[in-house]
């Protein structure tokens, strides 16, 4: 009996050790409340890459935070200049590039416009015009000068990363997985999803873009080494006198860009990149946005108009799957 | 004979389309589709052992027929009719393996087995495979209920078969 | 003739059988992500930890109708016009079993997992 239940024993641990091939790596995770979003982080590796995934995470909300005092932005937006730590210098040089890229439809320097619309405290107002004239003044990316590390701001100017520091935050931190060894890793920075590999089992990561009209997602984008971020006037918003004004602002009007999307999603390989797209395209608009993707290269991206409409650049005709019931996909070719 | 026969028939049929509508007004003690005392089972049963197969499929499938008609649910026919047929395929063979104290056995499988029909019904007619998750709790409430009814259809059929033979002799 | 005691034993048996199998799948966990189903065809698909408030949205079909009631982590029929009521007897969708609504052919379930997606971007 003793022997019978021995030779059990050992079968079953064969079976256990043997039977599924190699042993899939397990996955650790953490949650992490900072930016003013929750994140969420998955790695197939070290437990301990969590923590100092969430070192780094707060580092760099401390100096790329435009609220936080103390922060580099902080000191450049009350003194006028100031001398950037390595990322705050490197971020901002590539923001200046993408606001370049977009003609200004992003535009680090739009802080004050949005301030005045309280988008960053939460006591909303709509400003007058007389004052949002007032304020424009002070909204130019291509006054900013940014040499080397130092960054000096004209008279009145206040920039904000907010637009490309989640982004730029995802990179970092995949980064980091990446040199520890890591091969298979995912991270969430509240909608801001830049995935390591692809799954340990080699099928890619499957990120839902959340529906603008309502709950749950509209489809569904496979990656592989990429970021994907969308942007949507739902995100964060207030009623006034029945007039819905949400948060992504157009740095030539000063107001709520309405451009007839409802949300844009960009995916490419750099984080900061899609980041700083996702808002910029939003306000372009689905024709000009159409046309920055064919002139330049990088990115793939699903639009949403405020009609419901679905278009995806030619780029993800494998990658992305409408859910069901949503109609036809419109597919944006490069011609 | 044959016009008697009938008759027995038809007073059967309105006695479980009687009991089936009152059963329609009692509230659903448990949430979940299919769930029910079924207690027009009672009449099918008795139907089976005392007239047999011929009267008992045409009385029972007169009253789901009708009784849908009645509950103004036409979408329930399919889902009865596949669970009344299931039913009376389990119960035909019973009748000869059976001895008259045995008859509360043929109710508690064929109760089951009208459950397992109209799932299988339903999974066909709504496509979704996932429905299955009822069938154990179906199989259940059918054993419970069909040992509810076998019993009261065992002691109705042995009275009844006494007022027949009297009847008849 | 079979004896009582095996037509019990079959009985019991077909019994445990079937009560083991209820408990096992009542208690299989919920996910986040729902399907709702409608005719065989997933109709929608929801995210219930996206539900910030309380909404509800009509279902029709050539059956009927059935009316949908959101609120933050659940979901149920709130109305219907089917004759039974019983997907709104049904109450929140919980893991263990979905709400249907057989007339309309309806069927409310949690997706496996959250529908297969790691992220939600938005």
């Amino acid at each position: 009996m003793r022997k019978l239940r021995a030779a059990v024993t050992a079968a079953l641990a064969a079976a256990l050790l043997t039977g599924c091939g190699p042993a899939a790596p397990e996955p650790s995770s953490a949650t992490i409340y900072a930016m003013d979003t929750v994140m969420e982080l998955t790695v197939y590796g070290e437990e301990e890459l969590l923590e100092e995934a969430t070192d780094l995470i707060h580092d760099l909300e401390s100096r790329l935070s435009v609220t936080k005092e103390g922060s580099d932005i902080y000191k450049a937006n009350i003194e006028g200049s100031a001398r950037l730590s390595e990322d705050a210098a490197r971020l901002t040089g590539r923001a200046l590039e993408i606001c370049a890229l977009t003609g200004g439809a992003l535009d680090i320097s739009v802080y004050p416009v949005v301030r005045a619309w309280g988008f960053t405290t939460g006591e909303y107002r709509v400003p007058g015009d007389d004052e949002l004239r007032e304020l424009l003044k002070t909204v130019d990316y291509s006054k900013i000068s940014l040499q080397g590390s130092d960054l000096t701001l004209p008279e009145g100017y206040m920039v904000d990363l907010g637009s490309v520091a989640k982004g730029y935050t995802a990179s970092a931190v995949i980064d980091l997985f990446r040199g520890a060894g890591v091969t298979s890793a995912l991270v969430n920075l509240g909608g801001n999803v830049e995935a390591l590999g692809s799954k340990p089992d080699g099928s890619p990561w499957r990120v839902g873009i959340r529906d603008p009209m309502g709950d749950g997602y509209f489809g569904v984008l496979e990656i592989r080494d990429a970021a994907v971020v969308t942007s949507g006037g739902y995100e964060r918003y207030f009623e006034e006198d029945g007039v819905t004004y949400w948060h992504i602002i157009d740095p030539s009007t000063g107001r709520p860009a309405h451009s007839g999307l409802s949300s844009v999603t960009v995916t490419g390989p750099d984080g900061t990149l899609c980041d700083g797209l996702s808002t910029a395209l939003f306000v372009m608009g689905l024709e000009r946005a159409a046309q920055l993707w064919r002139d330049s290269g990088g990115f793939e991206a699903v639009f949403v108009t405020e009609s419901g409409e679905v278009y995806i650049t030619s780029g993800l005709e494998d990658a992305f799957t409408l859910e069901p019931g949503r109609g036809e996909l419109k597919v944006i070719d490069r011609g | 004979m044959r016009t008697k026969r009938l008759t027995l028939d038809a007073l059967l049929t309105a006695v479980a389309l009687t009991i089936y509508v009152v059963e329609l007004q009692l509230p659903h003690v448990v949430p979940i589709p299919g769930v029910k005392l079924g207690l027009a089972n009672i009449v099918t049963v008795v139907a089976m052992v005392l007239l047999g197969p011929a009267d008992a499929a045409g009385i029972l499938f007169s009253r789901i027929v009708l009784g849908s008609l009645f509950s103004g649910n036409m979408m329930a026919v399919l889902y009865s009719v596949s669970g009344g047929l299931a039913c009376f395929v389990t119960m035909l063979p019973l009748k000869k393996l059976l001895t008259p104290r045995q008859i509360w056995v043929m109710s508690v499988l064929g109760a089951a087995a009208h459950n397992l029909g109209q799932m299988a019904a339903a999974v066909l007619v709504t496509g979704t495979p996932a429905l299955i998750v009822y069938l154990p709790v179906l199989m259940v409430s059918g054993i419970a209920a069909g040992l509810f009814t076998g019993a009261a259809a065992q002691f109705a059929a042995l009275r009844l078969k006494k007022v027949l033979d009297k009847y008849h002799g | 003739m079979v004896k009582t005691r095996t037509w019990v034993i079959i009985i019991v048996l077909l019994l445990a059988v079937s009560l083991g199998l209820t408990l096992w799948l009542w208690s299989r966990p919920r996910g986040d992500v729902v399907n709702i189903y409608q005719d065989g065809e997933l109709v929608r698909t929801i995210d219930l930890s996206l539900v910030t408030k309380e909404e509800s949205f009509d279902l029709e079909s050539d059956y009927g109708r059935n009316t949908i009631l959101l609120e933050p982590g659940r979901i149920r029929v709130s109305d219907a016009d089917c004759p039974d009521k019983v997907c709104v007897d049904s109450g929140w969708l919980t893991g263990a079993a979905p709400i249907v609504c057989l007339p309309h052919r309806l069927v409310i379930e949690f997706a496996g997992g959250r529908g297969n997606i790691d992220a939600v971007t938005g």
